[in-house]
């Protein structure tokens, strides 16, 4: 054996420490308290990319169904079809809805609305009233529910399925990219049939509002003064934010339901599927129409 | 479109064990237009899995797997989805959309694809549907057929319009014998066009008919994939 200095081998160090660390020094004070607060932050992290995911997936889908959107190359024969064959599913299967539904609130929230300014002696006030209560904020949370319930979990399904099936990958072995085939139509039909029961949604529920405080005596004004009222009690900004809360709401509650059932896990079914799909769906629509009550 | 060079060709692609599942051995093949390569592979799964090799669908470890020419990583997605579209392929995974009818299904890529105008396209399939047996076009949801007929639709969806490269999994267990010699033709004048066939095979008792018009013989097994001399 001959003499001579020894490299310090990895076990030669104080354990825990790392090499160019002075055990008395700051950062070596530091170390091992960092080193036990990290599983810690790990764990908060996981939490909050496991909880801001979807929301992630959302915007970059979002940009994508709007980038893809202005490219006519996009919109093939059977992207067309399938745009078609969902907007009349999205407006047909949600008329119905959307006409009981409306019915209800106009007389629920109109009337009420008309009898109580009555009384207070602030009647004048009711087209303000109803624009900001019924039209822009009641409306787009019903007809986003209305869109959810109806066709949001039926795309939802049946996407989920196609998933879970394999049939997606089959989709894509063939050269269709189901973005474009089923996420990008759905979620324009989705955006038409938002705007389209929206306006019908708040068109019906102030004639059903009107028509029952006519018929009780309440108002006693013509139809078109009442709507020529409501109107007047609307500003720029209200012809602005209402149309676009509603095809916003439509927008997102189709990308929603569309990416959850594109984003399945292996051992997800229908059963866990449904639940996750229709609490996203609720959320959308939520945070939508809360971001623009906030802007507003 | 027409093409010199080798329609599909393999060099030392090892595809990613980890993404994939398939054995991490390089695999070279080169199927030049005419080509007709029958790959005994007993393992229907592993069968797909070397086909979506084949296609792009599968990430690689090493080497390259070139289409037409075009190396399926170099591409973006509308240039590769583009390019699948010149795939003719027979698969035994789930493949059929209940969304749609059957005629829908076997329709949809030559719509999606090309240009051609609709009736066009149905006109050719219903053609290629009474070579393989049908009285025209199902249009019956994919679910209320049987398998037989599903087969039979299957081959008029991959042998549809001009393909460049035609996957066949082997559907020789549900394809009716009525429909073997309309496949065997199907086969014939894809080659005679300038594609490449690709035509897995559990069993040489599915191929052997068409065994003289066979020019490359491989086996695909778990330890990669290995020519057979005596075609």
């Amino acid at each position: 054996m001959t003499g001579g200095a020894v490299a310090p081998t990895p076990s030669d160090t104080p354990e825990g420490s790392q090499p160019g660390v002075r055990p008395g020094g700051l950062r070596g004070r530091l170390m091992p308290i960092l080193a036990r607060i990290r599983p810690g932050l790990a764990r908060v992290g996981r939490l909050t990319r496991h909880q801001v995911r979807f929301m992630l997936v959302l915007i970059g889908a979002a940009w994508g169904v709007v980038r893809e959107s202005m490219r006519p190359n996009s919109w093939r024969r059977t992207v067309r079809e399938e745009f078609r064959q969902c907007l009349r599913q999205v407006v047909g299967g949600g008329f119905l809805s959307t006409i009981v539904t409306a019915t209800l609130a106009g007389l629920m929230v109109v009337s009420q609305a008309v009898y109580w300014l009555g009384f207070a002696g602030m009647a004048q006030m009711t087209g303000s009233i109803l624009v900001s209560v019924l039209v822009r904020e009641i409306s787009p949370v019903l007809v986003g529910i209305i869109l959810l319930g109806r066709s949001g979990m039926l795309v939802l399904t049946e996407i989920g399925i196609l998933t879970l099936g394999g049939q997606i990958r089959a989709l894509q072995a063939q050269g269709m990219d189901p973005f474009l085939l089923l996420v990008l139509p759905r979620t324009c039909a989705f955006m038409v049939g938002g705007f389209t029961l929206g306006i019908l949604f708040a068109t019906n529920a102030l004639l059903m509002g009107f028509i029952i405080t006519h018929a009780s005596g309440v108002i006693t004004t013509s139809v078109w003064t009442f709507f020529a009222n409501v109107l007047g009690a609307m500003s720029s900004w209200d012809f602005l934010v209402i149309p676009l809360k509603f095809i916003l709401v439509g927008f997102f509650v189709g990308l929603g339901a569309c990416m959850t059932g594109l984003l399945v896990d292996a051992d997800d079914t229908i059963a866990t599927l449904m639940p996750r799909g229709f609490a996203r769906g609720i959320m959308t629509v939520m945070v939508v129409n809360i971001l623009f009550t906030l802007g507003g | 479109m027409a093409h010199d060079g080798p329609i599909l060709d393999l060099r030392a692609a090892q595809p990613s064990f980890d993404e994939s599942g398939m054995a991490p051995v390089p695999v070279d093949l080169r199927l030049m237009p005419g080509d007709c390569a029958v790959v005994e592979c007993r393992d229907y799964a592993r069968a797909t899995l070397f086909a979506d090799l084949c296609c792009g669908m599968i990430a690689l470890a090493s080497g390259s797997v070139r289409f037409m020419g075009l190396d399926w990583t170099e591409l973006g997605d509308r240039q590769f989805y583009a390019l699948r579209g010149r795939i003719g392929r027979i698969t035994r995974r789930e493949s059929w959309l209940d969304l749609f009818g059957t005629h829908q299904n076997i329709i949809l890529q030559q719509l999606h694809h090309t240009t051609r105008p609709t009736d066009d396209v149905v006109g050719e399939a219903m053609k290629l549907g009474l070579a393989f047996g049908f009285p025209g076009l199902p249009l019956t949801s994919p679910g209320r057929l049987s398998a037989s007929d599903l087969a039979r639709a299957a081959c008029v969806r991959a042998f549809l319009g001009r393909p460049d490269l035609l996957v066949l999994e082997d559907i020789s267990d549900m394809l009716p014998p009525d429909a073997t010699v309309a496949f065997l033709e199907a086969i014939t004048a894809a080659r005679d066009r300038g594609a490449a066939v690709m035509w897995f095979a559990r069993h040489a008792a599915s191929w052997t008919d068409y065994r003289s018009a066979v020019n490359v013989h491989l086996r695909l097994l778990d330890e990669g994939l290995f020519p057979v001399r005596g075609v």
